[in-house]
């Protein structure tokens, strides 16, 4: 025992993931590609989100996806019937994305040529708040079902999104949604936070959406 | 869902730790020592549940765990008094103000090993 040394290690428990997540960044910029990590809960409308997303910018941009889920293809196979380049993602039980499982799905999707690739998350408002993915920037869906309390009680999950999409707003009526008090709660989280209140249904706001991704986009390849 | 949280973080804690292991020439680590701050997302008894699982069949198989919780320290914004947020709710106990900048206690770091 007594070869035993105390060695100081003082490291934060993120910093290798944020590394890796910062040099996959490096890479993706190079090659100009926007790579946007989608988070949310379950049953927010992220799938139906991308489909309105890759619809209005196919045109302009070549799109690739990444559908992360802990099983299952169905949420792949909805989204690569738009034509989009799409990969499954298995994260086996895990709850959350890493940088190093998202390099594996970029290389695997292959970035060569594609400008934007959407990162759809496991659904989940916990876990993948804390791990940098390497993306260009990241967003979070919250739908007027969930109730108006979650930046409540996920704060980390709004704290750290550079953009939010509330979800459903056609539902409104049916929910005691207090929108403005939303919006309140999550710009005092996070003063810089962009706020776009939109429905995947109808298509309400999904304007003002793209035009944001649209513009974070060409701010990238600058 | 909640010890699955805990458990991606701590095989993140794992890897780092033996790639510190390997860069240094490490091949036996006695005790391995977190530290964690009391309004943290991490809750130190779910991260001992899983940290079993978490070490099995890597280099950290027999090392112990140690977590040593740092305070949620608070100085108030108007009279400047330093006050533990938790005990008191996010109110300052000298003015009342619940205005106040963090001085800690959201830290998750790998303090040390002990190792040869």
């Amino acid at each position: 025992m007594s070869s035993f040394k105390v060695i100081e290690i003082k490291e934060s428990v993120f910093s290798d993931n944020n590394k890796q997540a910062d040099k996959l960044r490096e890479e993706l910029k190079k090659n100009k590609t926007f790579l946007l990590n989608l988070m949310s809960s379950p049953g927010s409308g992220k799938t139906t989100t991308v489909l309105r997303t890759i619809e209005a910018l196919k045109d302009e941009m070549k799109i690739g996806v990444l559908e992360a889920d802990i099983d299952s293809d169905v949420d792949a196979e909805k989204v690569s019937k738009t034509g989009a380049k799409v990969i499954q993602l298995h994260t086996g039980g895990m709850c959350h994305l890493d940088a190093d499982m998202t390099n594996q799905g970029i290389t695997e999707l292959g970035i060569e040529g594609i400008d934007l690739a959407i990162l759809e998350n496991v659904g989940n408002l916990v876990c993948p708040a804390e791990f940098d993915t390497g993306a260009s920037k990241n967003a979070m869906i919250l739908s007027v079902p969930e109730g108006d309390d979650k930046p409540l009680k996920y704060p980390l999950m709004f704290s750290i999104v550079d953009v939010l999409l509330i979800n459903k707003i056609d539902a409104m009526g049916i929910f005691d949604f207090d929108i403005e008090a939303v919006k309140k709660r999550v710009e005092k989280l996070n003063p810089n936070i962009k706020v776009i209140p939109i429905s995947a249904k109808t298509g309400e706001g999904i304007d003002e959406w793209v035009a944001w991704l649209r513009e974070q986009v060409k701010k990238w390849n600058e | 869902m909640r010890i699955l949280h805990e458990l991606g973080v701590v095989l993140e804690v794992v890897k780092t730790v033996e790639n510190f292991a390997k860069a240094n020439g490490l091949t036996k680590i006695d005790t391995l020592v977190l530290q964690i701050g009391e309004l943290s997302s991490m809750i130190p008894r779910y991260i001992e549940a899983c940290y079993p699982a978490a070490v099995d069949g890597t280099l950290l198989q027999d090392t112990k765990l140690k977590i040593e919780i740092l305070p949620g320290n608070a100085i108030c914004k108007h009279c400047e008094k330093v006050f533990n947020v938790i005990e008191n709710n996010g109110v300052c106990p000298k003015c009342q103000s619940k205005e106040f900048n963090l001085l800690g206690g959201k830290e998750f770091i790998i303090k040390e090993i002990v190792a040869c």
